[in-house]
């Protein structure tokens, strides 16, 4: 093994100095900075309307049959109180008069009717806008502040729940635990070609049978590894940063909830079965990705393999709410811990806390057992497989020679 | 090391002339041939599924000799080659190199250019040369000195940082070569080293082969040049279907096939094939 170093030396300066892992790397987070800077932009300008709408001073009369409008208010809107619906409508159609707003007696059946002088598709909204800010406005100071809480629907409540008799909040334990679940997706989602390609490029090279008489074989699937390890974690942290950064600088115009760090609880144990089951799953899923890239000629024909892989290992999000409501079922339990679909569920039912300790110990222990398994696997596939430049390894091939 | 197997082999002598003189002497000669030999292949057979690529092959390849390993396509030779180096397991038969069967960092320093040729087409030139001289055991300075000076040798000089794949396929070839010699290597296996260069360029690649010669190295060569044979060779072996059809020193060869030039030998050999095939026709 004394060529580790070296091998994953090269691997990792070689994939750094790629474009398309810097264009994969950092098109996720540019993706999501793109749409929240949409929705700040949105909001931006939603917020704009609205200062300019307030600015501005068009001619007003108004019908209120609904006897809701203030009339200090209507007049601090600058309009004041139509003598007839038709005599204001004739003066809007001569363009004396900007707008005329009417209020039937019965609002909940009846509608505001709004009649004003055409100032373009985008700028005619404005009109219905002032016409309902003017109504909300008299309402509201008709009413208490509570009233006007209940109203605007912003009332809040506040639940406390306890387990063991201990005060136990689920939705907030699972939020550190859950960040495992959410990088071991984004990071198989982001990475897994990178995996494969990774032995794929030796045999399309051709350059693997040089690379087998100067390298132990063992030496560079690990070496391979462990430098894909360090290049997801770079990935990683190229996805975390920008989405801590972006969450503290942009929370208020994206109306995020205000998550208040200091009162988020650490459950230690869950935490660190989250690591290991994440640790885990990902050396797995390394293996068997480059147990493929070994046992095929080229990246394009692993598809198939893939398909497979990925409808094993994320298969079990569409099963969701199984894992949540019925955590003892033996589906459940079998997904749990069958290696090729234990990674999503152990991750989930690890964050909801509804992972037993013998399943979280038989579950980790079977995913490391899996990972070296399918490790040493995909050593000897890149062994026995490194001079089949044209076509697939069978099992026989594989596991048939001594 | 060298105090243990001296002092082991003295043990198994004593035994053995103990038990039994005769054997004895025969044990001694036969452990002198294989320290003499640096590859020792005995009873080689090679099958891939029905078919018998090797049948029951034996020769050896003595220490700082040119050897050539001769043959059609097909007869045999890179498969030998590849089970010698442990990338085929062979079916039956004791390959070894220096007395046991290959292994990556097993004592012997080897240079081996395979007859697939290839690199790391979007690396550079050094970047490659410098990842195969550390694979090789030499540190980075060392591999970067010794790359550069092959590189300058070969009239490659300023290509050393361009991506592999924006140089000609010869060029490709020289820095496969360059590779292959980093770290000075003891032991030399070249399949068909010359393929696709022209004469300039092969006049240049037989001189670092002759350098390498010059310093001691053994080199096994698997060629269908038999200029370069005659020019470069100590001793071969012709294969034809898996199995030796002449082995020995030059003057050996042309002895046993009426003094004809190896050129003949081949065309005789391999005509037998043609006229064996024309009869069963």
């Amino acid at each position: 093994m004394h060529n580790l170093r070296t091998v994953m030396r090269f691997e990792i300066i070689r994939t750094l100095k790629k474009k398309a892992f810097w264009i994969m790397a950092f098109g996720f987070p540019v993706m999501i900075s793109f749409i929240f800077g949409i929705v700040i932009m949105s909001n931006v300008s939603t917020e704009q309307a609205a200062k300019d709408l307030e600015k501005q001073k068009f001619s007003i009369q108004v019908t209120d049959d609904s006897h809701l409008i203030k009339s200090e208010l209507l007049t601090a809107f600058g309009g004041t109180s139509a003598t007839s619906k038709s005599a204001a409508i004739d003066a809007v159609k001569s363009g004396s008069l900007d707008a005329y707003f009417y209020y039937p007696a019965n609002l909940t059946d009846g509608q505001i009717e709004v009649y004003a002088k055409d100032v373009g598709i985008f700028d005619n909204g404005r009109y219905t806008g002032v016409a309902k800010a003017l109504l909300s406005a008299s309402v509201e100071s008709s009413v208490d502040a509570n009233t006007k809480t209940i109203v605007r629907d912003s009332t809040k409540g506040k639940v406390i729940t306890y387990r063991n008799g201990v005060e136990f909040d689920p939705a907030q334990q699972m939020i550190l635990p859950g960040l495992f679940l959410v990088l071991f997706y984004l990071l198989i989602a982001f990475f897994g070609n990178q995996m494969l390609t990774s032995t794929t490029e030796e045999k399309e090279n051709r350059v693997i049978e040089m690379l087998l008489t100067t390298v132990e074989a063992r030496t560079l699937i690990i070496g391979k590894i462990y430098s894909l390890i360090i290049l997801a974690m770079v990935q990683g942290m190229i996805i975390i940063v920008p989405a801590i950064t972006g969450y503290f600088l942009f929370r208020d115009r994206l109306n995020l909830p205000d998550l208040d760090l200091s009162s988020l609880p650490v459950d230690p144990l869950r935490i660190a079965a989250a690591a290991v089951i994440f640790i885990a799953s990902f050396l797995l899923f390394t293996g068997i990705m480059v147990a493929i890239g070994a046992a095929v000629p080229t990246a394009k024909e692993a598809s198939g393999f893939i398909g497979i892989i990925m409808m094993l290992i994320f298969g079990p999000l569409y099963a969701v709410s199984l894992f949540i409501s019925a955590p003892d079922s033996p589906l459940v339990r079998f997904l749990t811990l069958f290696p090729f679909t234990a990674p999503i569920p152990m991750l989930l039912r690890n964050a909801v806390g509804n992972l037993e300790l013998w399943e979280t110990l038989a579950g980790i222990l079977i995913l490391i057992v899996s990972a070296i398994v399918i490790m040493l696997i995909a050593v000897r596939i890149f062994r026995y497989g490194a001079l089949e430049y044209t076509r697939k390894l069978s099992l026989r091939e594989i596991f048939g020679r001594s | 090391m060298v105090i243990f197997t001296t002092l082991h082999v003295a043990c198994e002598y004593r035994k053995i002339l103990v038990a039994r003189p005769g054997w004895g002497l025969l044990f001694i000669c036969a452990t002198l041939n294989s320290m003499k030999s640096i590859i020792s292949i005995k009873n080689f057979a090679m099958t891939f599924g029905k078919t018998e690529v090797i049948k029951d092959l034996s020769f050896d390849v003595q220490r700082g000799e040119t050897f050539g390993l001769l043959g059609s396509n097909g007869s045999g030779k890179t498969t030998t080659i590849r089970a010698l180096l442990g990338i085929y397991i062979p079916t039956a038969g004791e390959l070894l190199i220096d007395g046991k069967p290959y292994s990556v960092g097993g004592g012997v320093k080897l240079g081996y250019l395979p007859e697939e040729r290839g690199l790391y087409k979007k690396e550079s030139v050094i970047d490659t040369m410098v990842y195969f001289g550390q694979l090789k055991g030499l540190s980075r300075d060392e591999a970067r000195q010794q790359s550069l000076a092959f590189l300058e040798r070969v009239k490659l000089g300023d290509k050393a940082k361009t991506r592999l794949d924006k140089l000609s396929g010869g060029q490709q070839q020289k820095i496969q070569l360059g590779i292959t010699v980093l770290g000075d290597p003891e032991l030399l296996i070249l399949d068909e080293p010359t393929k696709g260069f022209d004469p300039v360029n092969r006049r240049l690649l037989m001189d670092i082969i002759e350098d390498h010669q010059k310093r001691g190295a053994t080199v096994v060569m698997i060629t269908h040049q038999m200029e370069e044979v005659e020019q470069l060779c100590d001793r071969i072996i012709l294969l034809k279907d898996g199995k030796a059809r002449a082995y020995g020193t030059i003057a050996e060869v042309r002895k046993k096939f009426a003094g004809k030039s190896l050129d003949d030998i081949f065309v005789s050999v391999y005509g037998d094939e043609n006229n064996e095939e024309a009869d069963h026709a």
